[in-house]
C-alpha cells in the first residue's frame, strides 16, 4: 500500500490530466468525449427515465414511451397520490428516516470525531494501525452475520420498532466512514498547531475545539453527510427491527410491491423520491468520496 | 493528565465498537452452536449445524446454501470483473483533458449514492419485458425481446448488471484519481519512444494504479457478498430460487419461517470467515499507512 500513500494529492477539484497539451489529432478527443457521454448518459439515464415514468398514468407507464407533452401526457396523479390521499404513511416514513439519519450521523461524526482525531495525534501503545483496522473492520462484516445477535439484544433490551435502535444501527454502520475520513484530515495538518497552542496553556480538549475542529469543518461536513447517505439508504436492518412506529422510507419503497402486479409509475414515483436527497448531497462531497470510500486508501 | 487526554479522544469510538460490533458477532459465534429457535431455549450443539450446512454429517449438505452461494459467488466473480474492467476504461477516458469533466463525474457517481432497494426497482422499470427501455433498445437492433424477470438466466444478468451499473462508479473514480497521481513527465519521457495508447496505458497507468486497483477488488469483493437489497426487490430471488443471494437464504432461514436462530448464525459464520480473509488481505497491505 505504501506506493498509494505515497501518491502526491493530486489538486482534487481541478481535475488535472496528464496530457495538458490539446491533442492536435480531432477524431481521437471526439471519440474520447463521446464515450464519456455516453457513460454519463448511461449513469443518468435510468433515473430520468423513472422521473418521467412517475408522470405517466398507469396505462401509460407500460407504452415505453419517454418525452412528455410530446409522447404522453404528463400527469401529477402518482405525486398527489404519495403526497396528497395517502400521504400519512409517506410523511411518517419520510419523518422515520430523517429522524433516524439525522440521529446516527450526530453520533457518528461525532464519535468518528472524537477518535480520529485521537490516532492522527497521538501514538497508542497497541498500534494506531491495528485500531484502525479493528475500526474498518465492521465494514468488512457482512451484516447479516450481526443482524441475529441485534434481533435478541434488541427484544431484550425493548429497542426492536424504536428511534433509539434504529440510530444505534446505524452509527455501527458508518461510525467507520466518520473514523477515517476525520483521521485522514487531521493528519494532515501540521501538529505544531496543537503544539502552539498546548505551549500556550490550552488544555488538549480546548486546542481540539479552538482550532483543529474549526479547520476540520470541510471534513467534519463531508463525512456527515456520507453517514447521512449510507444510514438513508440502510434496508437490511430495518426491514428485520422496524415494523409499524419507526419503518423508514426504503421499507416503504420495498414494500410497493401491489397485488395486481408491479405498478411502473407508482414504483418510479417511490424510487425518486428515495434516491433524491443522498444522491443531491453526493454532489457536495465530490472531493471527499474517494477517500472516505477506500477508507483513506486511495488519495482523492 | 496529558495521558489521559489522548484517551478521552479515543476511547468513546472505541467502546462503540466492542459494544455494538464486537460483542454480537461473539454472541453470533455462540448461537451458531446452539439448535436456537424463535421461542425455544437455545441448546448447545457443538459444530452440528457446520457439519449438516457443509455435508460433513454424510447427508450430503444443504443443497439450497450451495445453490445460493453459486449464485452469490456469480455476483462475486461477475460484478468484480466487469466493474473493475468497465470502471478502469471510463477513468482512463476521463484521464485526458475533456470539457465538462467535474460535470460528468458527478453525473457519473450518483448511482453510487442511491438506495440499493430503489435500484432494484430502477430494473424493474428498466428491465420491464413488455416496453421497458432495454427490451425497446434489443428489440429496435434486431435482436429480439428477453424475458429478464422470468427466465433463469436473464434475471441472473439483470441482477448482475444492476449491480455493475451502480457500482462502476466507485471503480471509476477511484482509479481516476490514482491515475491523476501518477506524475506527468513520465508520460512525457515515454511519448518520446511512443505514440499508442495502448504502450503508454500498460507500461505506465497499469502498474501505477495496480495498488489502487488491489484495494478496489478487495472492496467489491467484500461488497458483492454482502448483496441482498437488489435482489429483495428487483426479482424477489426469482424465478423459483435462482436468483436469491447466499444473505437472501440466510434472511429466509433465520428471520422469516421458522426462524431457525441456530442454523442462520452458522450459516453466517461461513460468510464472516470469507470475510475475515478478504479484510486480512487489506489491513495487511494498508498497515504501513496508518503506523
Amino acid at each position: 500500500m505504501s506506493t498509494v500513500a505515497q501518491l502526491p494529492n493530486a489538486s482534487t477539484d481541478a481535475i488535472s490530466t496528464q496530457n495538458k497539451v490539446r491533442r492536435p489529432l480531432r477524431p481521437d478527443r471526439l471519440a474520447l468525449i463521446g464515450l464519456a457521454l455516453f457513460w454519463t448518459f448511461i449513469a443518468i439515464a435510468p433515473f430520468l427515465f423513472a422521473l418521467t415514468t412517475s408522470f405517466k398514468t398507469q396505462l401509460d407507464s407500460i407504452d415505453g414511451t419517454v418525452i412528455p407533452w410530446l409522447q404522453y401526457e404528463p400527469t401529477l396523479l402518482n405525486w398527489q397520490q404519495e403526497f396528497g390521499s395517502g400521504g400519512a404513511e409517506t410523511f411518517k416514513t419520510l419523518r422515520s428516516s430523517a429522524l433516524i439519519s439525522l440521529g446516527a450521523t450526530v453520533l457518528a461524526t461525532t464519535l468518528g470525531t472524537l477518535s480520529g482525531y485521537g490516532l492522527a495525534r497521538f501514538k497508542y501503545g497497541i498500534g494506531n494501525a491495528n485500531i484502525v483496522s479493528w475500526f474498518l473492520s465492521q465494514r468488512f462484516l457482512p451484516p447479516i452475520a450481526t443482524v441475529i445477535p441485534f434481533v435478541l439484544l434488541f427484544q431484550q433490551l425493548r429497542l426492536i420498532d424504536t428511534l433509539p435502535g434504529m440510530i444505534i444501527v446505524n452509527t455501527t454502520f458508518t461510525l467507520p466512514f466518520a473514523v477515517l475520513i476525520m483521521r485522514d484530515y487531521f493528519a494532515e495538518f501540521p501538529n505544531e498547531l496543537r503544539e502552539a497552542a498546548l505551549v500556550d496553556g490550552a488544555s488538549e480538549f480546548t486546542t481540539f475545539l479552538r482550532i483543529a475542529l474549526p479547520l476540520a469543518a470541510p471534513a467534519l461536513v463531508a463525512a456527515a453527510i456520507i453517514c447521512f447517505a449510507f444510514s438513508w439508504n440502510e434496508y437490511l436492518f430495518a426491514s428485520v427491527l422496524t415494523n409499524r412506529d419507526w419503518k423508514p422510507y426504503p421499507m416503504m419503497v420495498a414494500g410497493t410491491d401491489s397485488v395486481r402486479g408491479i405498478m411502473f409509475n407508482f414504483v418510479s414515483t417511490r424510487m425518486i423520491i428515495a434516491v433524491a436527497l443522498p444522491v443531491i448531497l453526493s454532489l457536495l462531497v465530490q472531493r471527499f468520496i474517494v477517500r472516505g470510500l477506500t477508507f483513506g486508501a486511495v488519495k482523492g | 493528565m496529558k495521558h489521559n487526554a489522548k484517551y478521552f479522544f479515543l476511547l468513546p469510538g472505541v467502546v462503540w465498537v466492542l459494544l455494538f460490533t464486537l460483542f454480537p458477532l461473539i454472541y453470533s459465534l455462540y448461537l451458531s452452536t446452539t439448535n436456537f429457535r424463535m421461542g425455544r431455549e437455545p441448546q448447545f450443539v457443538g459444530f452440528e449445524n457446520y457439519a449438516e450446512i457443509l455435508g460433513l454429517d454424510g447427508e450430503g449438505g444443504d443443497e439450497k446454501a450451495a445453490q445460493t452461494a453459486g449464485f452469490s459467488a456469480f455476483i462475486m466473480v461477475g460484478s468484480t470483473i466487469l466493474t473493475i474492467v468497465l470502471g478502469t476504461f471510463i477513468a482512463w477516458i476521463f484521464n485526458h483533458d475533456l470539457p465538462f469533466l467535474k460535470q460528468m463525474r458527478a453525473i457519473i457517481t450518483m448511482p453510487l449514492f442511491a438506495a440499493p432497494v430503489a435500484v432494484g426497482f430502477l430494473g424493474v422499470v428498466i428491465f420491464n419485458e413488455t416496453n421497458g427501455p432495454i427490451n425497446n433498445i434489443l428489440q429496435g437492433i434486431g435482436l429480439g425481446r428477453v424475458n429478464w424477470i422470468i427466465d433463469p438466466n436473464p434475471a441472473r444478468w439483470a441482477i448482475l448488471l444492476t449491480d455493475v451499473w451502480q457500482w462502476t462508479p466507485f471503480v471509476f473514480i477511484v482509479v481516476l484519481a490514482a491515475m491523476q497521481g501518477i506524475p506527468d513527465d513520465l508520460f512525457e519521457s515515454a511519448k518520446l519512444d511512443t505514440k499508442s495508447s495502448w504502450v503508454l496505458f500498460s507500461r505506465i497507468t497499469l502498474p501505477m494504479i495496480a495498488p489502487a486497483l488491489g484495494t478496489v477488488l478487495l472492496l467489491r469483493l467484500v461488497e458483492t457478498i454482502k448483496m441482498l437489497d437488489i435482489p429483495t426487490t428487483l426479482t424477489r430471488g426469482g424465478p423459483g430460487s435462482v436468483t436469491q443471494t447466499y444473505t437472501f437464504y440466510i434472511r429466509e432461514v433465520g428471520l422469516r419461517g421458522s426462524f431457525q436462530l441456530g442454523d442462520a448464525s452458522a450459516l453466517s459464520y461461513l460468510v464472516v470467515i470469507v470475510a475475515i480473509i478478504i479484510s486480512s488481505i487489506y489491513f495487511w497491505r494498508m498497515r504501513a499507512r496508518y503506523e
